[in-house]
């Protein structure tokens, strides 16, 4: 951007601008429009009428000013100047003959008016041209650069310490860095003994209180276990009482029991025994069995030897009754025969008088037991001669 | 040539790694300005100066004034290590503060704090573990972290971390442990102290056995510790060259040994003479975990029986010079002559 500052008549003038390419110029006048434009880039114009170039005699411009500062009427009177010159450029433009405008339908357009016709465009010809160099070659290393010597050479003489004081220059600092250091160590050593203090303290005091935590919990866990003691031992003597107390109580009651039992058993037993609960087997079978059988088998012998008895006393009967008849017969035959021997003895007593003792004997016998005889033909067929007289007189007791 | 001639220009910048402190009271909000700042060397100068500042303890409560510790919280997050590193040990200094702690916990800085433990960088890890196990230092900040769960990631860290960060989170644990030592029993802490007891440093042994201590104060710990086998690592422990390590050596079986088992089980690992030996032991600590853990053990009748034999021993401690000591060896008189 160029910056024309306006040139007070008084200053020097001055001008600074941006560098900047050269623009490509167009072949033809550009509208009005455009050229008014006041923002594009102006073209360089005329040198003539460039304010940088300065024209004519140069002695008088270094006049100084007459007022540092400037009239105000004379700047307005400037200013009105330059905005007059304006306006006149500007209406000049307008009045400058065109061309007329084109008919309705028609337009403007460039022709060529010489006498051979040439392609025309707003371009410059350019044409383009190369060039082509060598290889480079290998660029040989660039030489220390050394300044181009400038001035005048002048010499001058230092001695030791002339520039350079040691104790000037670094005492300061170090004691400084020295003096920092050390604070800060110390703030630091500080720092670190408090804690380590504290630490110290902190040890002192867990010694105590780890010991009388330990000494707590050691009297907790005595007073626990002769706590857990206390309940067993009374535990296990409530235990001992109960079991005496039972132990009593099943004494008292055994002897309660027994007491009680003393006469109930044997009246139990009594009772029961009378009601028969208890019984001998073998006594409740003879009695049940036995002697029922026994007394069936009494009464069938009885009835049988009653049986016997009175076939017997039917048998004595008709034998007796039979005897009776036999007796009779023979008291008859007897009768006859004594009489017959009456007769007999009366002619034979004159021969034999000792038969008659022997024949008088016999004779007794016969008188005196005739059941006798009878049993004995009974006895004859069951052959028992010697046992049968007893057994009669038996069974005649029993009868 | 000494002069009082003052060199006129100091060179601008004495230390480049450094941003210069403004002048009195100006010096923090520039440099809480300078450390929200969008260039990374302004920043990294800015963080290294803010570190120096802050070890004196007079500018801890206008930098929290000035809201430092919310700067300080975003450059947690900073892809520059040096920043990170910086920015943690910072907040490390302040949380040695009570005023820093608050701060830190009314912020819930720890969250961003306990990101930097997975830090590729170890001074990074190390500042994050020191400024959380300055914050468990009193018990709100304790229950801040219990709160936070970190302790379960804090025992998960301590078996994988290098020996100086363990150091760090056994003291953070010992004194979350006091607060609250049921989640640091379900993290398992117990196997880890325990395996720590074998750890070549004495350091890392006594506090191993400090927090063992500590974990084994309620029931289920004192039956954890038995069920890791403790007691035998211990009993070695006992007869260990740093005092440090049999105090608390001796301090851990004398928690263990209050339950019935762990004093069957001390008794059988023959602990006892071990412990009678350091009855006489310089440091009155020693002396005093050692005559309370055979306190404990002679309330069993067997370590009574054992006991029997050293009670001179002991009674020669009731007149110890140092109370705590005399105390205890009377009761422990009293408990190892106790009839029946």
């Amino acid at each position: 951007m160029t910056t024309v500052l306006p040139q007070k008549p008084e200053g020097t003038y001055t001008f600074a601008s941006q560098p900047r390419a050269v623009p490509q110029r167009k072949k033809y006048r550009d509208s009005a429009a455009q050229q008014q434009n006041p923002d594009g880039p102006t073209s360089y114009g005329n040198i003539m009428y460039d304010r940088r170039v300065v024209r004519g005699n140069t002695y008088a411009q270094h006049t100084l000013p007459a007022t540092v500062q400037p009239d105000p009427l004379e700047l307005q009177r400037q200013q009105e100047n330059r905005r007059r010159a304006i306006a006149k450029k500007r209406a000049k433009d307008q009045l400058r003959p065109r061309s007329p405008d084109p008919v309705e339908g028609r337009k403007h357009i460039d022709v060529q008016t010489e006498l051979y016709l040439e392609e025309l465009s707003d371009r410059v010809e350019e044409a383009d041209q190369e060039c082509q160099t060598d290889a480079f070659l290998d660029r040989p290393p660039s030489p220390l650069f050394i300044p181009a010597k400038t001035g005048i050479d002048v010499a001058t003489q230092i001695y030791e310490g002339d520039l350079f004081d040691f104790d000037v220059e670094c005492k300061p600092i170090l004691e400084v860095l020295v003096g920092k250091t050390v604070e800060q160590a110390l703030l630091e050593v500080m720092e670190e003994e408090e804690l380590a203090n504290l630490r110290q303290q902190q040890r002192a005091f867990e010694e105590l209180r780890n010991v009388e935590l330990v000494e707590q919990q050691r009297l907790e866990e005595q007073e626990r276990r002769h706590r857990e003691e206390k309940e067993r031992r009374m535990k296990q003597q409530r235990e001992v009482l109960k079991k005496e107390k039972e132990t009593a109580e099943k004494i008292a009651a055994r002897a309660f029991a027994q007491s009680y039992l003393a006469d109930l058993v044997p009246s139990v037993f009594g009772t029961l025994s009378d009601n028969g609960y208890f019984f001998d087997p073998v006594e409740r079978d003879v009695e049940q069995g036995f002697l029922p059988w026994l007394m069936d088998q009494v009464t069938v012998e009885l009835d049988r030897s009653e049986l016997g008895r009175l076939c017997l006393d039917g048998l004595l009967r008709e034998l007796v009754s039979r005897r009776v008849d036999v007796y009779k017969q023979l008291d008859a035959e007897i009768v006859q025969a004594r009489k017959e021997e009456a007769e007999a003895k009366k002619i034979v007593t004159e021969t034999i008088p000792s038969d008659g003792d022997a024949d008088a004997s016999p004779d007794t016998d016969k008188e005196k037991s005739p059941p006798q005889a009878a049993e004995e033909e009974l006895y004859d067929d069951d052959q028992q001669p010697e046992q049968a007289p007893s057994d009669d007189t038996e069974a005649a007791q029993d009868d | 040539m000494a002069s009082t001639l003052i060199s006129a220009k100091y060179p601008t910048n004495i230390d480049a790694t450094k941003t210069p402190l403004a002048y009195g009271n100006r010096a923090i909000p520039r440099l809480n300005r300078e450390l929200n700042d969008a260039n990374l060397l302004v920043r990294q100068r800015a963080v290294m100066s803010l570190c120096d500042h802050l070890h004196d303890p007079e500018h801890i409560a206008e930098s929290i004034r000035t809201g430092i510790d919310k700067s300080l919280k975003g450059l947690l997050k900073d892809p520059d290590i040096t920043v990170r590193q910086k920015a943690t040990e910072c907040l490390c200094v302040m949380a040695g503060h009570a005023l820093g702690r608050d701060s830190f916990l009314e912020n819930e800085t720890i969250y961003p704090v306990a990101l930097l433990f997975d830090d590729p960088e170890p001074i990074a890890r190390k500042n994050a573990h020191m400024c959380v196990m300055m914050i468990s230092e009193t018990p709100p900040g304790a229950e801040g972290i219990v709160q936070a769960q970190f302790v379960d990631l804090l025992v998960k860290k301590l078996q994988v971390e290098l020996d100086n960060i363990k150091e760090i989170i056994l003291d953070t644990l010992h004194f979350c442990m006091r607060v609250d030592t049921n989640s640091a029993l379900e993290a398992n802490a117990m196997e880890a102290f325990t395996v720590l007891l074998k750890h070549e440093l004495p350091t890392i042994r006594f506090k191993a056995a400090r927090d063992i201590m500590d974990l084994s104060v309620p029931l289920a710990g004192k039956d954890r510790a038995v069920a890791c086998g403790a007691l035998q690592l211990l009993k070695d422990m006992l007869s260990d060259l740093t005092t440090e390590v049999r105090a608390n050596a001796a301090g851990a079986i004398m928690t263990i040994t209050i339950t019935t088992k762990g004093k069957y089980t001390a008794i059988h690992a023959m602990t006892i003479p071990a412990l009678v030996n350091l009855v006489d032991d310089i440091n009155s600590e020693v002396r005093l975990n050692a005559i309370k853990a055979l306190t404990c053990l002679a309330e069993a009748p067997e370590g009574r029986r054992e006991l029997l034999q050293h009670v001179e021993q002991i009674r020669n401690h009731t007149k110890d010079h140092r109370e705590a000591v005399a105390h205890a060896a009377r009761i422990a008189v009293k408990v190892i002559t106790w009839l029946p």
